[in-house]
């Protein structure tokens, strides 16, 4: 009874915010109900048979949740996913919330949840999943999140306490989170990139876990993917990447990332026990996340928002966006041996050997809010170097459009002389909307412009266009 | 002349989390933008002695725990070598973990102390709990011996004084009476949140908890470590070209303004 009362009041809390356009209808329900009743979580599932899956990792928690979503939907099941900005305990108790029916029931056979890195354990605390998928772990938001081996403890923590009726799905070729698989009673599938497929590169300065998660001494990558994901192994320890179940797939998503974003909704559905031809059907109606990929046309223009919010996500969609442009150029093929070259260099690297046609049009939005962040400094972690010959026009915008310009000042072969930004390729507006509409004035109509925002960015530059506000 | 650096990145492998590579592209493209040619050794786990010694400059960054773990076994190979850099003038730059390392110990907060370097008069506690998280600007005059120098262009020494950048730690540093503070804390925490300092300077080294990173925004720190190893190497006074660096002022500024 008293959940009931939450529950109808929690709805009525996400009615208000929506018709007063506050815009917190996604967390605050969630939050007044945990205030009222801590264990609220607990007994909305205690009697439910919902299949619930959790999504934790610092890059492409919300496409992997979308792709496994639509392998769901298409084969019959009801779904919901909590949006991405409700990761956290409190929204996960909204999502819930704001899915049961009158009689304070669930009303779908599944329940996807991205949870945030520090929030993983909490949430294991309130419910018991049926799958949890790991996908990777970057340098991301230090300020906020620590470094990457406190994360990986506290997970692994948490891990140990899981039956084994929860399967845990874990990327094979990030070192961190295959380690998290030796140490729990779950059921433990990996999934990672079929080496024989995938171009292999040097390492970039952004590779995080370089080292060898149980005995710290270097490893061995015979092959990189990308950061630190690759074949490895530990020449110490013995440690290596484990053989992944499933390597393989149709991939509906551009992008190296979303290989692996698609091979972990994948397996995970494969898990849950449906057939891998029923899976791969499926597949073929995936679409880019909200933000992620996701095309727009205006005024005759194309615009497609690609998610940039650390030095990895920015670098792969650097990649991507070069990719896409040179589809019809011919391409050497990588060095097989990936060798370590801490440093950067103009004309290392994946970037650089592909050709480019020189109609790249980008505009990066760097913001420094709690979502994004507080501490910019990633930027000079990203490879700009290698792409920046390749990029025709940059328009700049964001709280910290100078560091941005700064930044791409310092990969440049010679610095923008006597701040002459009207003769220049590049240009600066702290000005959104100006930025947005300089940038889409200034592309021939059939061109794309490719936009590379922060999270709070990319919200923004959503609600410009889509609102159709400068035009 | 054309004058040639060797600039010696301490463990780019192992200490670079923070954009730490923005400091090496910084004093990288100042002098190349110059047409002083650079070049960029990586000094690390196994790198010979004779590698290190031939750095004309030293940089290194900050770590995560596990990664510092593997620094301190490997220093304890490197210290004679680069104590006596030190001592003898090469300068340097220490950002976070990198400016603890120099230092006599560090002493975690479950009371175990790890012994450091001991070549700079500093100490670092971390008594748990909060970490010293935010945008930082700090006052040099009067504390920094290198605002008088003569390679700073005088049309940047009116707002070079403030120096500004990011801090993220949970080490509480405090100094001996060996060292000098870099700055006066005029926003922020800096070193230890208590004292008002900020880094620390001794002969031509400095160590300092600002990323950001620091040089690229500060430039006439960078431009001092440059000039500063060009003294020291071609024993003779070095004025070095002045570089347009409106957009490192814009930058600086729009972290004034926001913790105004």
């Amino acid at each position: 009874m008293r959940n009931f009362l939450i529950t109808q009041l929690g709805k009525s809390i996400c009615t208000i915010s929506k018709l007063t356009n506050s815009g917190s209808g996604s967390t605050w329900p969630g939050h007044v109900a945990l205030k009222l009743n801590k264990n609220y979580i607990k007994e909305l599932l205690k009697d439910s048979s919902r299949q619930i899956v959790l999504i934790a990792g610092t890059n492409g928690k919300t496409t992997t949740g979308k792709i496994l979503t639509t392998i769901l939907k298409k084969n019959g099941k009801n779904v919901f996913q909590n949006s991405s900005g409700a990761n956290l305990i409190n929204g996960i108790a909204s999502s819930l919330l704001l899915h049961t029916n009158f009689s304070g029931k669930l009303t779908t056979d599944f329940a996807i949840f991205e949870v945030d890195e520090n929030n993983l354990p909490l949430v294991l605390q309130e419910l018991t999943p049926q799958a949890i998928i790991v996908l990777d772990l970057f340098r991301d938001q230090l300020d906020r999140y620590g470094e990457l081996d406190g994360i990986a403890r506290n997970w692994q923590q948490a891990f140990e306490k899981l039956p084994s009726t929860t399967h845990l799905i874990l990327n094979a070729d990030d070192p961190l989170i295959a380690y998290l698989g030796t140490a729990t009673k779950a059921t433990v599938s990996y999934f990672g990139l079929d080496p024989t497929k995938t171009e292999g590169q040097s390492v970039q300065h952004a590779a995080d876990s370089l080292y060898c998660p149980r005995c710290s001494n270097k490893l061995q990558f015979s092959k990189i993917v990308y950061s630190h994901l690759g074949l490895w192994k530990c020449p110490h320890c013995k440690l290596q990447r484990p053989i992944p179940n499933l390597a393989d797939s149709f991939y509906p998503l551009e992008g190296t990332y979303n290989k692996y974003n698609t091979l972990a909704a994948s397996l995970t559905a494969q898990t849950l026990g449906f057939s891998r031809e029923n899976i791969d059907q499926a597949l073929h109606a995936v679409t880019p996340a909200f933000g992620r990929q996701e095309k727009l046309v205006i005024q005759g223009k194309q615009i497609q928002l690609f998610l940039a919010k650390n030095p990895t996500s920015f670098n792969e969609s650097l990649k991507t966006i070069v990719e896409n442009n040179n589809k019809s150029f011919p391409r050497r093929v990588g060095n097989p041996s990936a060798k370590v070259v801490p440093l950067w260099r103009e004309g290392q690297g994946e970037g650089s050997r592909l050709r480019s046609n020189n109609k790249l049009h980008v505009l990066f939005v760097l913001n420094d809010r709690i979502p994004d962040g507080r501490d910019v400094s990633w930027i000079w972690d990203i490879d700009m170097e290698q792409y920046i010959e390749k990029l025709q026009r940059i328009t700049i915008s964001g709280d910290r459009c100078w560091d941005m310009t700064l930044r791409i000042n310092y990969s440049m072969q010679f610095p923008i002389s006597n701040f002459q930004f009207s003769n220049s390729k590049i240009q600066t507006y702290k000005n959104l909307k100006l930025a947005l509409k300089n940038a889409i004035k200034n592309i021939p109509v059939n061109e794309t412009l490719y936009i590379l925002p922060t999270y709070s960015a990319m919200l923004e530059v959503r609600r410009i266009l889509t609102g159709r506000k400068i035009l | 002349m054309k004058y040639i650096l060797t600039i010696g990145w301490l463990y780019p492998d192992l200490m670079s989390i923070y954009g730490d590579r923005g400091n090496i592209i910084a004093l990288t493209k100042r002098c190349e933008w110059r047409g002083i040619h650079v070049e960029v050794k990586p000094i690390t786990v196994d790198t010979t002695l004779s590698e290190l010694r031939n750095a004309d400059l030293l940089f290194m960054g900050g770590a995560q725990d596990r990664q510092q773990t593997i620094v301190a076994k490997d220093l304890l190979k490197k210290k004679t070598v680069l104590s006596t850099m030190i001592e003898t003038g090469t300068p340097g730059l220490y950002i976070c973990g990198g400016f603890q390392f120099l230092g006599h110990y560090y002493k975690e907060a479950d009371g175990s102390i790890i012994e450091q370097l001991g070549v700079l008069d500093v100490y670092t506690e971390n008594p748990g709990g909060k970490r010293l998280i935010g945008n930082i600007a700090i006052e040099v005059d009067g504390l920094w011996p290198m605002a008088n120098s003569k390679t700073i262009s005088n049309k940047l020494s009116a707002i070079s004084q403030l120096v500004v950048g990011f801090e993220n730690h949970g080490g509480r540093t405090r100094l001996g009476k060996e060292v000098k503070p870099l700055g006066k804390v005029i926003k922020g925490y800096g070193s230890n949140a208590e004292d008002h300092t900020e880094g620390a300077v001794y002969k031509n080294s400095i160590g300092t908890y600002l990323h950001g990173p620091i040089l690229p925004k500060n430039p006439i720190l960078a431009d001092w470590l440059i000039a500063k190893a060009l003294e020291r190497k071609y024993k003779t006074a070095i004025t070095l070209k002045t570089l347009d660096d409106s957009i490192e002022l814009l930058a600086h500024d729009a972290i004034l303004k926001k913790i105004r």
